[in-house]
C-alpha cells in the first residue's frame, strides 16, 4: 500500500482529515504511521478502538520504530479495566467519552515534546461517535486542532467515510487543512486517494 | 400565497373610508337633506376596523354615531331610526370585532401549536439522525474489527492474549451501542404518546 501521505507536503499542510473505508482503516493507520516516522516525525497516537498494547504488537511487526511513537490510549482501561502489556510510552485515560483527561494529556504530551516535529494520529473520530455525540466531538476536535496549531504540530484525524454526516463532516473539514478521501478513485500512479481541499 | 394589507395599507383604507363617511354625512345628510341609504357605506368602515382591529372598531362606531345624531338634531330629523341607526353601528362594529378577535386568536393557537410540532418534530429528527449517526457507522467498524481478530486467529501462531484484549474493547463497544439504542427507543417513545403502554414498556426495556 503507497503512504497515503506525502511527507514533503507536510510542511504545506499541516492537519489532515482521513476518510477512509470502515475494512481498510488498521491499514491506512499503518502506512500513515510508516510515512510519517519516515518523514523524521514524533508520534503521538491517539486510540480509541484498540488497545495500545495491540497496537504496539501490530507496529512492532510491521517493522515500525516504536521510539518514536507515544501512545495515548482512552479505550483500555475503560474496556478491559487494568492497563498491562504496555510500554512506557503510554499514557491511559479512564474512557473516551473523557474528554477533559483526553484534552489534558494531549497538551501535555505536546508541551512535553523534543524539538523534533511532532505529528498527533487520531484513530479514529467514528470510534468516538460511539461513546461521545457529534456535537461534542465536533468541539473537541476543533479544540485539538487550536491546539496543534499553536504548538505548529501535525494533526492527522482518520475516520471513516460516509459515517459522518454532513454536518459533523462539514465541520471537520473547516478545522482541517486538507480532506483526504483514501477510497476515491486513484488519478495519478502512486498517488494514495484523493486530495479534497479543505478550506485554507 | 395570500398577500395581507400591511398596517400602512390597513390605516389608509380606514381613513379614506372615514373621510368618505364624513362626505356622506355632510353632503347628502346635512345638506341634500336625506337620510336614506348613504349610511350603508359606512357599515363597510366598521366592518373592516372590526375585522382588522378587533373591538377599537366600537369607538369608529361610536364616533359615526355621534356625527350622526347631532346632524339629524339639526336637519331636523331626529326620532327613533336615528337613535337604532346609531346603536346598530355599536352593535355590528362590536360583533364584528368580537368574531374576528376570536378567529385570530384561534389561528394563534392554530400557528403556535403548528409550530410546536414542527419543532419537535425538528429535533426528533435531528436525534434520531445522531443516534444513527452513533449506531450504523460504529456497527460496521465492530464488523470490521471482529472480522480482523477472526482472521488473526486464523494465523499459525496466533496471539491470543492480544485477541482477548482487542475482543474485550468490541464488547464494550457494543456495550455503548446497545446504550445509544435503548436512549433512541427511549426519545421516540417520550416524542409519541399514541404508542400503546406494552409496545413502551418493551422499547424502554
Amino acid at each position: 500500500m503507497p503512504a497515503p501521505i506525502q511527507v514533503e507536503a507536510i510542511g504545506e499542510h499541516h492537519l489532515y482529515l482521513v476518510l477512509s473505508s470502515a475494512e481498510k482503516l488498521k491499514e491506512h493507520n499503518i502506512a500513515i504511521l510508516k510515512s510519517l516516522i519516515s518523514g523524521g516525525y514524533q508520534v503521538v497516537v491517539i486510540t480509541t478502538n484498540q488497545p495500545a498494547a495491540v497496537l504496539e504488537k501490530l507496529y512492532a511487526s510491521r517493522g515500525i520504530d516504536l521510539s518514536r511513537i507515544f501512545f495515548i490510549d482512552a479505550i483500555t482501561r475503560y474496556a478491559i479495566g487494568k492497563a498491562s502489556g504496555i510500554t512506557q510510552n503510554c499514557r491511559f485515560i479512564n474512557s473516551p467519552s473523557n474528554l477533559t483527561d483526553l484534552g489534558i494529556a494531549i497538551t501535555e504530551v505536546l508541551n512535553r515534546r523534543s524539538a523534533g516535529k511532532a505529528c498527533l494520529l487520531f484513530d479514529s473520530i467514528s470510534t468516538m461517535l460511539i461513546y461521545i455525540p457529534s456535537i461534542n466531538i465536533s468541539k473537541f476536535i476543533h479544540f485539538i486542532t487550536s491546539k496543534l496549531r499553536l504548538v505548529d504540530a501535525t494533526g492527522v484525524f482518520l475516520a471513516v467515510e460516509k459515517g459522518l454526516d454532513p454536518l459533523l463532516l462539514t465541520q471537520l473539514t473547516t478545522y482541517v487543512d486538507i480532506v483526504i478521501d483514501m477510497d476515491a478513485p486513484v488519478s495519478q500512479p502512486g498517488s494514495p486517494g484523493k486530495e479534497v481541499p479543505g478550506p485554507l | 400565497m395570500e398577500k395581507k394589507p400591511t398596517e400602512g395599507m390597513k390605516l389608509a383604507i380606514l381613513v379614506a373610508l372615514a373621510i368618505l363617511c364624513i362626505g356622506l354625512e355632510i353632503g347628502i345628510h346635512l345638506f341634500a337633506r336625506t337620510a336614506v341609504g348613504y349610511t350603508h357605506i359606512f357599515y363597510l368602515l366598521l366592518v373592516l376596523a372590526g375585522i382588522w382591529y378587533h373591538r377599537l372598531a366600537v369607538w369608529v362606531a361610536v364616533a359615526l354615531a355621534a356625527a350622526t345624531i347631532p346632524t339629524s338634531l339639526y336637519v331636523g330629523d331626529f326620532g327613533w331610526a336615528t337613535l337604532l341607526r346609531g346603536s346598530m353601528f355599536i352593535v355590528v362594529a362590536y360583533v364584528v370585532g368580537t368574531l374576528s378577535a376570536e378567529r385570530d386568536r384561534g389561528r394563534e393557537q392554530l400557528l403556535q401549536q403548528k409550530q410546536e410540532i414542527e419543532e419537535k418534530h425538528a429535533a426528533l429528527i435531528g436525534y434520531i439522525s445522531e443516534v444513527a449517526l452513533r449506531l450504523k457507522n460504529p456497527v460496521a467498524i465492530l464488523r470490521d474489527n471482529l472480522a480482523g481478530i477472526i482472521a488473526s486467529l486464523g494465523k499459525d501462531n496466533p496471539d491470543l492474549e492480544s485477541a482477548r484484549m482487542e475482543l474485550t474493547v468490541q464488547v464494550s463497544h457494543a456495550d455503548q451501542i446497545l446504550v445509544n439504542l435503548q436512549e433512541l427507543n427511549k426519545a421516540v417513545v417520550e416524542c409519541h404518546e399514541d404508542i400503546p403502554q406494552a409496545y413502551r414498556e418493551f422499547l424502554n426495556r
